[in-house]
């Protein structure tokens, strides 16, 4: 695919145009001085006690209909996958190629067929398979306790589509990357931008997908997966 | 916009009235909305502060909106994305319908986006043969139903499940159950195999970032990332205030957009975009394409009373809220953006107060508007001011400009007054009932059918002083 031009005198004159609004004669080129940025001061100083963010992260998720096993070693995290996806009667799960993942999650023993998302495939044959899985299995940079959220990096090797086409999405994760608040995400996130390594998406995922588009009725699981369930491991 | 009603709007809020089972689908669903939405707002820690924070990241973000496009344009590029500028709609059209064209797209898959309702851009796709498929759940059944969108968070609220399972029958060809599992599982199994073969994906943007070139789509569903995950490209349409400079600033507007929109703490899903994959990676786009539209929102802004409405963050709280919107649902404001923040921008955008200006008397100003609004903006005052300045304009009914005509000419001076409620006290008699008049007059009528007019007094203030000052 050839690249389309951007039109350059389009661009000129919008910024004109919004210069002018403000009463600018061109647009502002410095960076205007701020006082107050991000959430408020209060915020960004209190204090978290040490288990604080796994039972909030705990509390939270579950109130979404999440669950949150928390397990001692990978073991034991390995044998809960395998409980799950009996319980599911799964018969295929795709993992994101993540060292962690590989480290703790022995998959011969999961009991399901398994694959991980990885450059080894063509594009089309990694979504097809993604799609028909019945479990996608993903590895967590953060978990945030405040709002039972887990944030995803994407990248070759951990996929967008291995937490959003199956119908379950099993997330595992150190206790030590739970965190209070979106706040130190935000963080890292800058400062992988400073070093040039931003991901191309990141997913803030809070629970299952949902509706409640009909009757204002709450519907689960319309587009992405019906359960996110998640493992702590505390080692 | 400019896809004018062909009624005025108090005959499009009369038709409303009539509609019993709009009404009350509308009433369920903003009484639901606005109470998960004050026990949200409880559940967060000072709740005024996080509105006072986020009204100061909008207002600096507007009030130097030409540094932080020409940064988020830059960024944008530094990520690998491209960057197109659109003054008008049909600029905007010609860039996204020429953009698929480029692309030889066939099929595009869109998730949820106000600005692309607001540019009409379906029917525009659709006249050079690109096959549209809306994914977001209620804005699939609206394409089914043909109908626009009456609610900015839920833009399927007057609709029920009958008529909507009559809509996926005829799909399918085959009944499907009015329940909602039943829906809801028929809509993912035909948006699935959508996104599966679709060539582009079109969505709105929440909050693009300024100092990283992002783009945020706060979702539900989770079609929101579908469309940005499968297809080759995708296409980002943005209202040109729609950005906050920073990460740390997005933590702050997430803290309030979720909570005021549906009560939830976040929503499901908040995909952070930052231009097309990379090379190593195997899903997302391969092409991203942001097209920033202005369409109007210049004229906002050049104005620095009303220049505070493009602060606006979409929650739809305003609509939930108010009591007006509660009656009439979205439908009868006629245009893209209803509710409260509609009426308000809505003559604003167009630049039209003669036909528009109608819209902020959709208001009985007791400003619930202004108090929920997550980023403060004085809804109500700025729909007061509106009205004047259709006055100002002289786009008033000639009726109305008689009787404060008249008034004036009575209230002015002290004699003409007295005479007045004189004449009216002695006047209004065979009108008057226990102290109101209830009668039908002709040119009260729009009074008088819903609501008494208190009769002038048997003896006038002045003359009870009089008396008494004349008795000491």
């Amino acid at each position: 695919m050839t690249k389309i031009s951007e039109n350059q005198e389009q661009e000129a004159a919008f910024l004109q145009t919004v210069a002018n609004a403000l009463g600018r004669d061109k647009p502002a080129g410095n960076a205007p001085s701020r006082k107050e940025a991000g959430p408020p001061v209060f915020w960004r100083e209190q204090k978290f006690e040490n288990e604080q963010p796994l039972e909030q992260f705990k509390a939270n998720l579950e109130n979404l209909t999440g669950k949150v096993m928390v397990v001692q070693n990978g073991q034991e995290a390995t044998n809960q996958i395998r409980v799950w996806l009996k319980s599911l009667q799964a018969k295929t799960a795709m993992l994101w190629d993540h060292p962690e993942l590989r480290k703790y999650i022995d998959v011969s023993q999961l009991g399901v067929k398994t694959s991980y998302w990885n450059a080894d495939r063509p594009r089309k044959s990694l979504i097809e398979t993604a799609e028909q899985a019945d479990a996608g299995i993903t590895w967590v940079n953060y978990a945030i306790g405040y709002t039972g959220t887990i944030a995803l990096f994407n990248s070759g090797t951990t996929g967008r589509s291995v937490s959003l086409l199956p119908p379950t999405h099993i997330a595992v994760m150190k206790k030590t990357d739970i965190v209070p608040t979106m706040s130190t995400v935000m963080r890292d996130l800058l400062e992988r931008r400073h070093q040039g390594s931003l991901p191309a998406t990141v997913d803030f995922i809070t629970g299952p997908s949902r509706t409640s588009d009909i009757e204002m009725d709450l519907s689960i699981g319309v587009h992405g997966p019906f359960r996110v369930w998640t493992i702590v491991i505390e080692e | 916009m400019s896809n004018r009603p062909s009624m005025h709007f108090r005959d499009r809020a009369v038709k409303a009235l009539k509609d019993d089972q709009m009404r009350q689908a509308v009433r369920k669903a903003v009484d639901r909305l606005s109470s998960n939405k004050d026990k949200a707002a409880q559940e967060l820690p000072n709740w005024e502060e996080w509105r006072e924070q986020a009204y100061r990241i909008r207002k600096h973000t507007v009030e130097n909106l030409d540094y932080y496009l020409s940064k988020l344009t830059e960024n944008v590029r530094k990520a690998g994305g491209q960057v197109h500028f659109a003054q008008t709609a049909e600029d905007a059209r010609t860039i996204i319908s020429g953009l698929c064209e480029h692309y030889e797209a066939k099929q595009v898959v869109k998730s949820k986006s106000m600005v692309t309702e607001e540019i009409h851009l379906n029917p525009a796709l659709e006249k050079v043969g690109i096959k549209v498929m809306e994914t977001d759940l209620a804005e699939y059944i609206l394409q089914l139903a043909g109908e626009t969108p009456s609610h900015i968070i839920v833009p399927a609220i007057h609709k029920n499940r009958q008529q909507i399972a009559e809509l996926f029958s005829k799909v399918a060809g085959e009944e499907i159950k009015s329940d909602t599992p039943s829906l809801t599982a028929f809509a993912r199994k035909i948006l699935r195999s959508s996104f599966m073969t679709a060539d582009v994906g079109i969505t709105g943007c929440n909050f693009a970032i300024a100092e990283t070139g992002s783009v945020t789509l706060v979702t539900n569903e989770g079609n929101g990332r579908l469309t940005t995950s499968l297809p080759k490209v995708v296409i980002t349409v943005m209202g040109m205030e729609r950005m906050v400079p920073t990460f740390e600033d997005l933590e702050a507007v997430l803290s309030v957009l979720p909570r005021n929109a549906t009560g939830q703490k976040l929503t499901s899903y908040i995909s952070v975009l930052n231009g097309p994959r990379r090379d190593a990676e195997t899903d997302g786009c391969e092409k991203f394409h942001l097209v920033i539209v202005d369409n109007g929102r210049s004229h906002i802004l050049a104005d620095e009373e009303y220049r505070q409405a493009l602060h606006c963050i979409r929650c739809g709280a305003c609509f939930n809220v108010c009591p007006v919107y509660r009656q009439i649902g979205g439908h009868a404001y006629g245009s893209v953006y209803g509710g409260p923040i509609g009426s308000v921008i809505t003559p604003l955008l167009e630049n039209d107060l003669a036909f528009w200006g109608e819209l902020p008397y959709a208001s009985t100003l007791c400003g619930a508007c202004g108090g929920v609004c997550p980023v403060k903006i004085p809804l109500h005052d700025l729909l007061l001011k509106l009205r004047q300045r259709r006055i100002d304009a002289g786009h008033t009914h000639v009726f109305e400009k008689f009787a404060f005509g008249m008034w004036r000419r009575f209230f002015k001076m002290p004699s003409t007054y007295k005479f007045a409620m004189k004449a009216a006290s002695i006047g209004q008699k065979p009108l008057v009932t226990n102290g109101y008049i209830q009668a039908q007059l002709p040119l009260l009528a729009n009074w008088t059918n819903s609501r008494y007019l208190p009769a002038a007094a048997d003896r006038t203030f002045r003359d009870i002083w009089e008396k008494r000052k004349n008795s000491r």
